[in-house]
């Protein structure tokens, strides 16, 4: 492969990396906070990038400008998990993994009746232009969404590690009954780390669709990829999870590179096995 | 005398329709060390968990301060001044010494104490001091003990609830640990400790209880329960008397 290929290449991976990382992100704090499998993540995504989709045709405005309300809509998603959540016994592993699947399938079978045909992209001029720097082409939207998602990480990180309630929720992950003694709600901890993990996930999926097609079963594979990161990055590590998300998107660049794009599932789904055998995730 | 800051009557616990404890009555007075002792199995963890609102109450009643709190969560009872350090630790294992114990102050009254709070653990246990940035994980057991009874304090508690305090410590450090606790009774909180340190506990204890099958068997001065043949008695079949 040629050198200025190779630097393309890892340019894409980096930025599809940080993409990948922000998906997973709401995945990887259900996970690490509550011990609870979201099966349903990618389909929750999908929706995001649907609702999204739907904004930013009716409306004509800025993709960028509707992920809030694409996140403030999947709020009462939140509250839902949580009613759900708390109703499983302890350890929640394997009962959030049945249940959340059957919300997946349900998931999909609404988006399919509520967006039927074509698959759809959030394709917004300014974000198709691209500017090259010496062997580098540099797409516009990929690198806005590549930098909302590092945005977002970073803001991510930094409440939960500088602020009382971050602290508070990531106690809360690491020993529940020692939080709860402390005098930490962890209800309400439960509550915040939901809603942060649907809002998030509900602007991954925006800014996936300005990138990605999104169709009804688009979530399967996105559910996977937060896996895969989430066990890599180890549960409860939110930050590793973008360490993760980078290493995942240079590995799919380079194999779509080299062998093109139809090995670039079976070699997510055996990197996903493999790291399944390596790290077995339930806590 | 007056009223006893803590008060538990006839409580009942279960366990998957097992009861562990069978009506259980006893009192906690402000500015004293309270110990309940008994073989393992009594019902010891139970009857502090229960206290702290970690374990649901089946039947009774938990009075602290004059008022009734069983069936409140443990974070309520927490900001009402009951702090349990649990048997086992139970630490952050991943975090900070020192990110421990800011959590342990995160309560809005402990908060507002928290650097005066820090100067007095660190002044009582000087190790932790020292390596306050290492990983709570990494500490020795001994160091892990003191954290968690250090970040039980960060709360400010008005009752100090502690489960087996004394369990893995070095003979060296356990006895430097009880004289913390007997100063900690007499100034910042009262003290209920349970465990399985017989001899060590009503030594330190003003008050103290024997439990067994679930119920309190004998009541009375921490010294005078050390002679009692009743205790003996118990504690024979599983372990060595004590040493008057």
């Amino acid at each position: 492969m040629p050198l200025s290929t190779l630097m393309q290449t890892l340019v894409s991976g980096v930025m599809l990396g940080c993409l990948y990382a922000f998906v997973a992100l709401g995945f990887a704090m259900i996970l690490g906070i509550s011990h609870s499998l979201n099966l349903a993540h990618g389909e929750i995504v999908t929706l995001g990038g649907y609702i999204g989709y739907g904004l930013w045709a009716g409306s004509g405005l800025h993709p960028l400008l509707l992920i809030p309300v694409a996140a403030a809509a999947l709020l009462p998603l939140a509250f839902l998990w949580h009613w759900m959540l708390d109703r499983l016994p302890a350890p929640r592993a394997l009962p959030s993994l049945a249940l959340t699947f059957g919300w997946a399938l349900l998931l999909q079978a609404l988006m399919r009746v509520l967006w039927p045909g074509p698959h759809r992209l959030i394709s917004s001029p300014s974000l198709g232009a691209s500017t090259r720097f010496g062997w580098v082409t540099l797409n516009h939207g990929r690198a806005v969404v590549a930098l909302a998602a590092l945005g977002a990480i970073g803001a991510l990180w930094l409440a939960v590690t500088r602020t009382r309630w971050g602290r508070a929720i990531r106690a809360t992950g690491l020993d529940r009954d020692a939080a709860a003694l402390a005098g930490i709600n962890v209800y309400a901890a439960t509550r915040i780390t939901l809603v942060l993990a649907m809002a998030l996930s509900g602007a991954a999926g925006v800014l996936l669709a300005t990138t990605h097609y999104v169709y009804p079963t688009a979530g399967v594979e996105l559910t996977l990829l937060a896996i895969v990161l989430t066990i890599w990055a180890g549960v409860g590590r939110l930050l590793t999870v973008l360490l993760a998300g980078l290493l995942l998107g240079i590995a799919e660049s380079l194999t779509v590179a080299i062998s093109g794009p139809a090995w670039r599932e079976p070699v997510i789904a055996c990197l996903l096995l493999a790291s399944l055998l390596a790290r077995p995730p339930v806590d | 005398m007056s009223a006893p800051l803590l008060s538990v009557r006839d409580l009942t616990v279960g366990y998957a329709g097992q009861l562990v404890l069978r009506g259980v009555s006893l009192e906690a007075r402000a500015g004293r060390f309270t110990a309940v002792v008994g073989p393992s199995g009594a019902g010891k963890s139970t009857l502090l968990r229960a206290i702290a609102g970690a374990l649901a109450v089946a039947g009774g009643e938990i009075t602290f301060d004059g008022r009734r709190v069983d069936g409140a969560p443990a974070w309520e009872l927490a900001a009402r001044g009951i702090v349990l350090v649990p048997e086992g630790r139970h630490l952050w294992a991943p975090l900070s010494v020192r990110e421990n114990l800011e959590l342990g102050a995160f309560l809005p009254r402990a908060r507002a104490a928290q650097d005066e709070t820090l100067r007095v653990v660190y002044t009582l246990f000087p190790a932790l001091e020292e390596r306050q940035d290492a990983r709570a994980g990494a500490l020795s057991g001994g160091e892990q003990q003191m954290l968690a009874l250090a970040r039980g304090l960060m709360a400010r508690p008005r009752m100090l609830c502690l489960d087996d305090p004394f369990l893995g410590l070095a003979p060296a450090i356990t006895h430097r640990f009880g004289a913390a606790l007997r100063d900690i009774a007499r100034g910042a909180a009262s003290v209920l400790a349970a465990g399985q340190h017989v001899g060590r506990l009503l030594r330190l204890a003003d008050d103290a209880y024997l439990l067994d099958e679930g119920r309190v068997v004998l009541a009375g001065p921490g010294v005078a329960l050390l002679g009692n043949e009743r205790l003996r008695r118990t504690l024979l079949p599983l372990g060595p008397a004590p040493q008057p």
